[in-house]
């Protein structure tokens, strides 16, 4: 019962009134699993949005409202079990990625993302974290990364990048005024995307570095939905900021990292104001608008139809849509075709929020993710580029996975390639 | 039994009590609510909150509503848009626009308003009951719908569904006299009331709130609401 007892007082602490008007708005209509990818994608019931915030629901109810007190004392409503926290595990983390998309279609409004992160902050209190994410927290607590990028292995890595691509990547420069902390997955899976992020930003002159302290952007204490280890995993990038002394932080292709950085640190950690903390595309549109760098107009025309592919936490969370679609009008003004539907409306990858790092989640995973694949199919494209490389891995995993024969890039890396010298 | 007497106590102090249970009680569970407490948010915006509040409420409240085919969503589960909205369009029709509701606001209020003829009013009463059993139907039929509704979802329905069946009976005459229907009316529309704060129903009120927030989050962040 101590579990139990661990996360109901979790999620009563979650409740404020914030939170408890929004259940109290709820009317039960459902509307929410439509909007749901992995509901659609699997027709179970139990993927319902609101089926998965019913743990919080009962917390608050049981908890706070006379109603909800007396229908447990009679017996209409259950008391939280062990058994229901194992359930809502699988449901919340196997089948979640806290995208969003059903907060646009609530009649009410609600802002379940919201709500369903509050789940997971009562179910990581009681250790009720699927083991594979775990695993994943644990090695980010004590070695930095979850992929494994120690001190050693970073330092190896960008030396590679480096000499590779044959770009500069300043280190620990102290007085510059941009440092940018790339996420482990793009170190290690997506090398590539850090020289071409390199390539770009000398090219515009920015004063930019990279810290040795901060190097892994990614937080996976915020997909577990532990406080404790998503402010431990902020801390180790502010006190990188704060070391070198620089004016902004920008988040590269991570996008729960960006959520949590952008939108959720300085609630927790007030001296995350001290920084303007922006994601990479949010510098790419700056760069090419302003004229910063010169792009090649239509490098990507000509190569067949060319798909952008929305990420829930960097688009439909974060505001930055319009820019990747200025930058692709201009480097493939003929062939790039939105996917329907799209902006803060799109349809997530299904491998976000921590799923993809989840063995016992392929599943569903590969459900949702076949959505994506009618997407891109029905406008006949054969590139998707994203500006997420938790989307990138997903979709490269998944064209793996379904034997698609098409191009998976990103956005950074097509403005890399299209740079006019 | 004496359906004179019945009539006098339902829509005399019944009424009352059943009026003022439901105001207290939902001004206790506002109270509550705010009650819990607001942590400030000191992330600092890229749109404005306060233009995502604005615009969410407007698209909310005059656009989707009549233009519901425009979600995605809605070609997956038309009967909830269809009979939910229709649902709502008659309630509010009848229970403003009907002259003899309007006459109840009136004893309440001491503001009265121009009514619709009573055939229209009618006709919206009739739409509203067979949006509710469309309702229900879907409420059964639907996977989602089905799991997600206990014991206070039915009664909801049927709390709200007797006054709706016993308001049209009474307009026609129908099987019973009259002041058994009145009866029913009152009696039905008093156990509503004090059903409205213990319930689901009630979401007429948060609604402002979560629609504000949801306006909020979307506005700060420089997304379309």
């Amino acid at each position: 019962m101590t579990a139990t007892k661990q996360a109901y007082d979790t999620l009563v602490h979650e409740t404020g009134g914030w939170v408890a008007s929004q259940l109290e708005a709820c009317t039960r209509c459902g509307m929410c699993a439509e909007a749901c990818h992995f509901y659609q994608a699997t027709g179970n019931p139990e993927y319902a949005p609101v089926w998965k915030v019913e743990l919080l629901r009962r917390a608050y109810e049981q908890r706070f409202t006379l109603v909800g007190g007396f229908k447990t004392m009679i017996g209409v409503e259950k008391r939280i079990t062990d058994d229901d926290l194992k359930h809502w595990s699988e449901l919340n983390y196997h089948a979640c990625t806290v995208c969003n998309k059903c907060s646009m279609v609530c009649p009410m409004g609600i802002d379940l993302g919201s709500l369903l992160h509050g789940v997971r902050a009562g179910l990581a209190a009681a250790d009720m974290v699927p083991e594979d994410l775990m695993a994943a927290v644990n090695k980010q607590v004590k070695e930095g990364s979850p992929l494994g990028m120690t001190d050693s292995v970073w330092d190896q890595r960008l030396e590679w990048v480096a000499d590779e691509w044959e770009v500069e990547i300043p280190r620990d420069v102290k007085g510059a005024s941009t440092m940018v902390v790339f996420s482990s997955i793009e170190v290690m899976k997506f090398p590539t995307n850090v020289a071409a992020i390199a390539k770009v930003l000398n090219a515009a002159g920015e004063k930019w570095t990279v810290s040795s302290k901060a190097r892994e952007v990614v937080n996976f204490g915020f997909y577990e939905g532990s406080e404790e280890h998503t402010k431990l995993f902020i801390n180790r990038v502010l006190e990188g900021a704060r070391d070198l002394g620089v004016k902004r932080i920008v988040v590269t292709e991570c996008g729960h990292a960006y959520d949590a950085l952008r939108w959720h640190a300085a609630n927790w950690i007030p001296e995350a104001n001290d920084f303007e903390i922006i994601h990479i595309t949010g510098v790419l549109g700056e760069l090419v608008g302003s004229g910063r760098i010169k792009l090649k107009p239509g490098a990507f025309d000509g190569q067949g139809t060319i798909t952008f592919h929305d990420a829930c936490k960097i688009q439909r969370k974060g505001g930055h849509i319009q820019e990747p679609r200025d930058i692709l009008k201009v480097l493939a003004p003929n062939s790039f075709k939105e996917m329907t539907p799209n902006r803060e409306e799109s349809v997530c990858c299904g491998g976000g929020g921590g799923v993809i790092a989840i063995k016992a989640a392929d599943a569903p995973r590969y459900a949702a993710f076949q959505l994506k694949i009618d997407q891109v199919n029905s406008v006949g494209a054969k590139t998707v580029t994203m500006t997420c490389s938790n989307c990138r891995l997903q979709f490269t995993d998944g064209v793996d996975h379904f034997k698609l024969d098409w191009k998976v890039t990103g956005l950074a890396q097509m403005v890399a390639d299209a740079l006019v010298e | 039994m004496n359906w004179q007497a019945t009539l006098e106590f339902a829509r005399g102090p019944f009424f009352y009590a059943a009026l003022l249970f439901m105001l207290f009680g939902l001004a206790y569970r506002l109270v509550t609510v705010i009650g819990l407490g607001w942590s400030k948010d000191r992330v600092p915006d890229k749109g404005s909150k306060a233009a995502g509040v604005v615009k969410t409420f407007l698209k909310a409240l005059l656009i989707w509503p009549f233009i519901p085919w425009v979600k995605n969503t809605f070609t997956k589960n038309p009967l909830i848009y269809i009979g939910g909205g229709l649902f709502h369009l008659a309630l509010f029709t009848t229970l403003i626009l009907g002259a003899p509701h309007m006459l109840v606001w009136k004893s309440l209020s001491g503001l009265s308003w121009p009514t619709l003829p009573l055939p229209i009013v009618d006709w919206m009463a009739a739409v509203g009951i067979i949006a509710m059993l469309m309702l229900l139907v879907n409420r059964r039929i639907n996977p989602v719908l089905k799991l997600i509704s206990g014991p206070a979802e039915y009664l909801s329905w049927l709390f709200v569904f007797l006054p709706m069946v016993t308001g049209y009976m009474m307009t026609h005459h129908l099987w019973f006299q009259y002041e058994v229907l009145y009866s029913l009316h009152m009696l039905s529309v008093d156990v509503m009331m004090i059903w409205i704060p213990l319930s689901r129903i009630s979401h007429f009120i948060f609604y402002f709130f979560a629609r504000a927030i949801h306006g909020a989050e979307f506005g700060k962040r420089g997304v379309a609401v």
